[in-house]
């Protein structure tokens, strides 16, 4: 999948630090939409820069004071919603997944003493000798 | 950056996604053990943004049926002929019984007794204790000709009936593709429909050849033999069983396909039970105890036996010095229809011990000469048919029976192992595996849960630097 991350042009700026952000939360929006490892991966990949981006901005603010502009202020909060959401959606996402995950382990390979499913053994490698 | 509402809107979108995603593997997992099941592949599209006109990303979901038409149909023409092996396995074994060569059974040892009875009557010919074994024997081989006769017509009926059940179960799985056809004209259409379809033409290619052909709207046309329709559309032509009556010359008729039409179909189906069942009904057992086309080995044994003992004993003489008495004729037997001599042989009625002739008029005069030339019958080369003794001829139509059990025995074991390849490589292209479920799933997982840490920690400055403005 190519990759598309929105990197300011200096990271030195808050205002481009802001809009890089935004834009690629508005990709990563796309790509949870789309359900597949690739996406997974890919989102997980923008928002490290994501991270960087806003990482930037404490620094600036930390070294030459907060900037108080208002629009500023409102692209924060529009960024602290979107964020506050894809969180949500990335816990209800890991539930919903472990629990077919369980479902289908138990249906394979019965439960363990304990009353759980029993693992699902991924095997890379086998060797087999005589 | 979007509003709320279509940050919201894009989240449910994917929420909606990832259940649909979901959905495809459940529907997968429940039905991992269902006949004729072909699994759901989950296709996604990414939407691309368009702000300007308030579309906000998200996904077009569609399934993928990952049915093979190729595998589908080397599955139903392998399972036709296993389905054609398995019914003359289990016609042909009440057969094997029935003309069992062992000693004890019944036809070997009757004649292995007439010939012996007629042994010891040449010891002495006018021994009444003699003449009334050569008799009792005579009664014994012509009950046990009628007794095989009866078992092999009972065996013909039976079958006939197995024709009449299988022709009307291929009827009704004809009419539940009818129903399918009209379900999916009517606009519906799931992978169950799709799996109970595939079900039902397995089941159908059991009993009869049948080649399946994309319809019109997404229906199936069925064919019987490629050439003959069962199924087009909602219209079912159902077959029938008949009988050939015009050939009927020697015994009863063959049964015979016939199509809603009234043509007779019989020569277009090639495998399936319902070929076994016709193989046998119209070859194996006419070749036996006779058919409309054929008079039967066992009728053919039953006669020749029967003149050969007739013949010897109207050329001797009951007394043994002139002048010469003409002996009397044995056996008789029904010969209108052929196939009915063996069922109608018996010692003539009324037949006295006197009336056995065993002195060869000659010349030269031979007091025991017929009850001789009698017992040596068997082995008599003047009395074989197609070169062979009675026993042998006997024997001959036992291993031709046991002949057509071991080729079906062996060609449905070895069809079997075909069916299980073209099995496996339909459940390969098609079949649900769990793991292979379980394995998109934690991987899918995986990929999410590193992407969900990250989130965290973006949430966390987020809020820093929140906290840093206010």
């Amino acid at each position: 999948m190519a990759l598309s991350v929105e990197v300011p042009s200096q990271y030195g700026d808050v205002r481009e630090c802001i809009q890089a952000a935004q834009r690629n939360l508005e990709q990563v929006k796309q790509l949870v939409a789309r359900p597949s490892v690739e996406a997974g991966e890919a989102a997980a990949a923008i928002l490290r820069e994501v991270e960087v981006q806003l990482g930037c901005i404490a620094a600036i603010w930390k070294s030459q004071g907060v900037n108080a502009d208002p629009e500023l202020r409102s692209a924060l909060e529009g960024i602290q919603r979107e964020v506050g959401l894809l969180a949500e959606l990335f816990a209800q996402t890991d539930r919903l997944l472990q629990s077919w995950i369980g479902a289908i382990q138990s249906k394979r390979a019965g439960y363990n003493g304990r009353g759980q499913t029993a693992p699902l053994v991924l095997v890379n490698r086998v060797s087999l000798e005589g | 950056m979007g509003s709320l509402f279509s940050a919201l809107n894009t989240a449910a979108d994917a929420l909606s996604a990832f259940q649909q995603a979901i959905d495809v593997t459940q529907n997968n997992v429940a039905n991992a053990n269902s006949p004729g099941y072909a699994k759901q592949v989950p296709l996604m599209e990414a939407v691309d943004i368009q702000s300007a006109n308030g579309v906000v990303g998200g996904v077009t979901e569609q399934t993928q049926d990952t049915r093979n038409a190729f595998a589908d149909a080397a599955v139903q023409q392998q399972q036709s002929l296993l389905g054609e092996f398995q019914q003359l396995q289990t016609s042909l074994a009440p057969l094997q019984g029935i003309l069992d060569v062992s000693s004890n059974s019944a036809i070997p040892s009757a004649l292995t007794q007439l010939f012996q009875s007629f042994s010891q009557w040449s010891t002495q010919p006018s021994n009444a204790t003699y003449q009334n074994a050569v008799i009792s024997a005579a009664q014994n081989t012509a009950a046990a000709f009628q007794t095989v006769a009866s078992q092999l017509n009972s065996a013909s009926a039976s079958t006939t009936k197995d024709l009449q059940s299988t022709v009307a179960q291929i009827n009704q799985d004809a009419a539940q593709i009818q129903s399918y056809n009209a379900s999916v004209a009517a606009g519906e259409s799931n992978p169950g429909l799709s799996a109970q379809l595939e079900s039902t033409l397995e089941n159908l290619s059991n009993l009869a050849d049948i080649q399946t052909l994309p319809g019109v709207g997404g229906t199936v046309t069925v064919l019987l033999g490629g050439q003959t329709p069962l199924v087009i559309g909602t219209q079912v032509d159902a077959l029938q069983v008949g009988s050939d009556v015009a050939n009927a010359v020697n015994g009863p008729p063959n049964a015979t396909i016939v199509d809603s039409n009234g043509n007779d179909v019989t020569a277009q189906v090639t495998s399936g039970q319902l070929a076994g069942l016709l193989s046998v009904r119209n070859s194996l057992i006419p070749s036996l105890i006779g058919g409309g086309q054929q008079t039967g080995g066992l009728n053919t044994l039953a006669k020749s036996l029967a003149d050969a003992v007739n013949n010897l004993l109207e050329q001797g003489s009951t007394t043994a010095v002139p002048p010469f008495q003409s002996g009397t004729a044995l056996f008789s037997y029904n010969s209108a229809p052929p196939s009915g001599i063996a069922a109608s042989l018996q010692v003539t009625t009324g037949f006295q011990p006197s009336q056995l002739a065993a002195t060869d008029p000659g010349p030269p005069e031979v007091s025991n000469g017929i009850a001789l030339k009698l017992a040596g019958l068997d082995t008599d080369p003047a009395g074989q048919i197609n070169g062979l003794s009675f026993s042998q001829y006997f024997g001959s139509l036992a291993a031709s029976v046991g002949n057509a059990v071991n080729s079906a025995n062996t060609s449905a074991a070895s069809q079997a192992q075909t069916l299980a390849q073209a099995k496996n490589l339909q459940q390969q292209l098609s079949g649900v595996s769990l793991d292979e479920e379980a394995v998109r799933l934690v991987q899918l997982q995986s990929s999410y849960q590193a992407a969900s840490k990250v989130v965290t920690v973006v949430d966390q400055m987020t809020q820093a630097l929140m906290n840093m403005i206010q």
